[in-house]
């Protein structure tokens, strides 16, 4: 960018305050809760026992031939389970957004049950069932050798935990897709499969680009999964842990998780760039026709067939779980008891409140953060645009152990004295949560033509009004996955909140984990049901409010009537 | 006209979320610090107390119900796997949210004590507890003993007519090849008390050479040092190297789990107590309260009520029936302290010489 133009973009910020103000208060929070913490973080990895810089530790972690091997096969999981989870997560948005498939809610459903539970209970449920005494491979097929501990699993239970974070960005990005375009493509003879390869998918190719990416991050700081179900096989972010916990090594760890930060950030860097060479504008603001489905035999029914056979395997480790919250004991004596049941309702009520309000409170502000974000990253021209994008979706990658130490480090004194209270978690679920909303909605914007905003602005709304009406509505689908992401993963997190945790505000994730550790399955399972009622409930209520209040009236006509 | 109005409330209903979360964001800061002097004024005498414990959760509500009966105290407490308390501890430095550690081996006290996080206390109610249990520096007090036992899966031995191992060396035997389960002593302080015993028992020669025989029985090493007793529980290894009372933990939830000490000598955990430095000044009255109620008969007691399993330190104190006195079991004169000190070389030699996880070979 050369200097006149910059000034002369500063100059047009100078004229809408409201909108300087705005990217200002963006700019002080990000600082405050996500660069200032990681630098502590990076502080506490390179200082030496004299106070000064030391790069010991790192030498020493990077050098160790056995956390090399961790970290090829931190990468190899991940790349397995972006792969897998982004593939199903295609069949089921494609699907669900484009044919007459029968039962879309049901799958719909389905695609987006695994987020909604702390996802280490698969890996219980896939020890219950295909362990040495699991139902299916000892009872059934009474093989009683069967190793269920390692990447096999490992990929499995992170494929079937993560594919509907894929599911709900390519949805996303699917409904976007002017339905104009394939029509067109459909009226001049192409054949369907023909529109798929040339029009669809390249369309599409952003939001497979962000659905990889994303799965890839969340894969890699996975921890419950692989703290349970890895067996031998080491993964970084359970290393960092184990190093810090275990062996009273803080340094260590922190170098270990430094070293995830890197693969992660090329991951993103190369998404962006490969992005940003392709022009994906498809909503223009012409008018359209309603979609056509397709529903052809030959597509629908295989598609149908692909979901089933996912949504039968999703079923099944749930219903484990739902079995197992109805039982005296999980796996000894499986009588049937509302015991567990009565227990949360009586004693343990406080922490599953306190996970809602936490919830509640920080989805509304990391959805509408993450949008404002978006549409000032895509639309928006002013300096230092490429350290907001940066620095907002880094959160992500950061693993949630040391995202809580980071927060510690830097909350625990005057002024920013906030350990032990609601903000500390808050803020760590806003600043953790918002890349997906931001994904979600940069990619979006990316497809919607410029024009239709200019064309507001040139009617006299400022940025403002042009954001809430016309901008915001468009981001509707982006902005109601962002939201149900925050929302759930604010009632799910477990690693970022384990140092974070106060008598206060104690979290129903850590009181599971406490009963799983004292064997109590079947309490953490009827903790897990409740948690899951909740959130379904809560998605509900989420999916009302953005359509009440962001639904083009067009559409509202259409679907009230 | 309806829908507008629907979409009116919509609106305000959304704009109250948002302005009662920022408002709540903004007073939990300042307004809890109002709210704590408030309750003050209201209330002479302090009686709260905010701990961390590396007890089980099940446990917890036992003994703090029974202190506020006693004491009018109520505790609030986080609880946290002892690394992550010791860790949070210490990232709290100066400012810590808490004023005591309770529960998890003195081997995290003794860590922490060297990084100066402890304030030294010295109960009154140690008068009760045997010397060798004791920390001579005072900045910890002892409230439980456990031994290591293994930790059995009766349906497995039964299926397969086999016997309970006696004996370290009968963990060798062929047949129970991929069946026993211990933590990784780089993770877990059961597992590195289970290193650092065998090593004194036998001296470092032998117990290296004893432990890679041993390797070809066990099926992994488990990450935390819960783990192996929940793999026998649910049938995934048939024998368990842990403490006694981790290894009866599912036991009391029916799981088919029966523990057996070695004939030949086992070493033991201290479960240890300590003021946090710097903790809340309001509380310190309290904080040593609990330590000497944790310490005193009554408080030992409670042990049974909870089943616990864990060995009382106040030689006062009844035990609970079935279970057996450190007194008669064969334990070894295990030093912690030589422990804590070549912790680093141990583990480093153990992956070294043993660890079969494949990612930590070669």
């Amino acid at each position: 960018m050369s200097k006149p133009q910059r000034f002369s973009n500063f100059r047009m910020l100078l004229n809408q305050p409201a909108l300087l103000l705005t990217i200002l208060f963006i700019f002080a929070i990000l600082i405050i809760f996500i660069i200032l913490p990681l630098i502590n973080v990076f502080r506490l990895g390179f200082t030496g026992p004299d106070g000064g810089f030391s790069a010991e530790t790192f030498i020493r972690m990077v050098s160790d031939p056995g956390y090399q091997k961790t970290f090829w096969n931190t990468m190899k999981l991940g790349g397995l389970v972006a792969c897998i989870s982004t593939f199903v997560g295609y069949i089921f948005a494609f699907a669900i957004t484009r044919t007459e498939m029968p039962g879309k809610r049901f799958f719909r459903g389905i695609a987006t049950l695994p987020i909604i539970s702390p996802p280490f209970v698969l890996s219980l449920s896939i020890i219950f069932l295909f362990g040495r005494m699991g139902l299916i491979t000892n009872k059934l097929l009474n093989i009683d050798s069967f190793d269920v501990y390692g990447l096999g699993s490992l990929v499995a239970v992170q494929s079937v935990s993560f594919f509907p974070v894929a599911f709900l960005t390519l949805t996303g990005i699917l409904e976007s897709i002017d339905d104009s375009v394939e029509d067109a493509a459909y009226n001049i003879g192409a054949s369907r499969w023909h529109i798929f390869r040339t029009v669809t998918l390249p369309l599409s190719l952003p939001g497979i680009g962000s659905a990889m990416l994303l799965v890839f991050i969340q894969s890699l700081e996975d921890f419950s999964n692989p703290a349970v179900i890895a067996g031998n096989y080491s993964t970084l972010s359970v290393e960092a842990y184990r190093v810090i916990t275990g062996m009273y090594d803080m340094q260590g760890g922190t170098i270990l998780a430094i070293v995830l930060l890197l693969p992660t950030l090329t991951a993103f860097a190369v998404q962006r760039y490969w992005i940003s060479r392709k022009s994906f504008v498809t909503v223009t603001g012409k008018p359209t026709q309603k979609r056509r489905k397709l529903h052809e035999k030959h597509i629908v029914w295989p598609l149908f067939g692909a979901c089933s056979l996912v949504s039968a395997v999703v079923i099944l480790l749930y219903g484990t779980v739902l079995a197992g919250a109805f039982v005296k004991t999980w796996g000894v004596n499986n009588t049937f008891t509302l015991e567990h049941f009565k227990y949360v309702f009586s004693m343990g009520w406080d922490p599953v409140k306190n996970s809602i309000i936490l919830a509640a409170v920080s989805a509304p502000i990391s959805g509408l953060l993450g949008m404002a974000i978006a549409y000032l990253i895509v639309r928006q021209k002013f300096f230092g645009k490429k350290i907001m994008e940066f620095s907002s979706i880094l959160t992500f990658a950061i693993p949630g152990t040391v995202l809580g130490i980071g927060y510690i480090f830097t909350f625990n004194h005057e002024p920013l004295l906030l350990t032990g209270t609601a903000v500390i978690l808050v803020a760590a679920f806003t600043f953790r949560n918002m890349p997906v909303g931001i994904e979600a909605g940069t990619t979006t914007l990316l497809q919607i033509d410029r024009s239709i905003e200019e064309a507001s602005t040139i009617s006299g709304a400022g940025a403002g009004t042009t954001f809430r009406r016309v901008t915001l509505p468009l981001l509707r689908q982006a902005f109601f996955s962002g939201l149900v992401y925050s929302f759930v993963k604010a009632m799910t997190a477990v690693s970022a909140i384990i140092f974070l945790i106060s008598p206060k505000w104690n979290l129903s994730t850590a009181r599971i984990f406490a009963l799983f550790e004292s064997s109590q399955y079947s309490g953490a399972a009827a903790y897990i049901v409740i948690m899951i009622v909740i959130i379904l409930a809560a998605i509900a209520l989420i999916n009302l409010l953005v359509n009440l209040l962001f639904k083009p009236k067009y559409l509202k006509r259409a679907t009230t009537k | 006209m309806f829908t507008k109005s629907m979409r009116m409330c919509a609106l305000l209903l959304a704009l109250m979320m948002v302005v009662a979360a920022l408002a709540g964001c903004g007073s939990s800061g300042s307004g809890s610090e109002n709210g704590d002097t408030d309750n003050a004024k209201k209330e002479p005498a302090y009686k709260e107390l905010t701990v961390y414990s590396a007890l089980p959760e099940t446990e917890l509500p036992f003994y703090f119900n029974a202190f506020q009966q006693d004491t009018g105290i109520k505790v609030n407490y986080v609880r946290l796997s002892a690394g992550e308390m010791l860790t949070r501890v210490k990232a709290e430095g100066a400012n810590p949210n808490a004023s005591l550690m309770y529960g998890g081996s003195s081997d995290t006290y003794i860590a922490a004590a060297a990084d100066g996080l402890l304030e030294p206390y010295t109960s009154p109610e140690l008068s009760n507890v045997p010397d060798e249990y004791k920390d001579p520096d005072g900045n910890w007090s002892p409230f439980y003993v456990g031994a290591l036992a293994f930790a059995c899966n009766k349906d497995w031995f039964e299926k397969n007519k086999l016997e309970y191992p006696k004996t370290w060396d009968d963990l060798l035997k062929p047949e129970f090849k991929g069946q026993v389960s211990m933590a990784h002593p780089s993770t877990s302080g059961t597992s590195f008390s289970i290193l650092a015993t065998i090593v004194q028992m036998m001296g470092e020669d032998k117990a290296w050479d004893y432990l890679s025989k041993l390797n070809q029985n066990v099926r992994q090493y488990t990450k935390a040092g819960a783990a192996p007793p929940m793999e026998v529980a649910l049938g995934e290894a048939a024998i368990a190297l842990t403490f006694a009372h981790d290894g009866l933990k599912p036991a009391n939830e029916g799981y088919p789990i029966e523990v057996v000490f070695p004939e030949d000598g086992t070493g033991y955990e201290v479960g240890a107590i300590a003021l946090i430095k710097n903790g809340k000044a309001e509380e310190q009255e309290n904080a040593k309260l609990f330590v000497d109620w944790v310490l005193s008969q009554r408080g030992q007691e409670c042990f049974i009520e909870s089943k616990s399993n864990r060995l009382p330190i106040n030689v006062n104190a009844k035990v609970s029936d079935g279970l057996k006195k450190i007194s008669d079991i064969n334990v070894i004169a295990y030093d912690a302290v030589w422990s804590g000190e070549n912790r680093e070389r141990l583990v480093e030699d153990f992956k070294a010489k043993i660890d079969n996880a494949g990612s930590l070979k070669e």
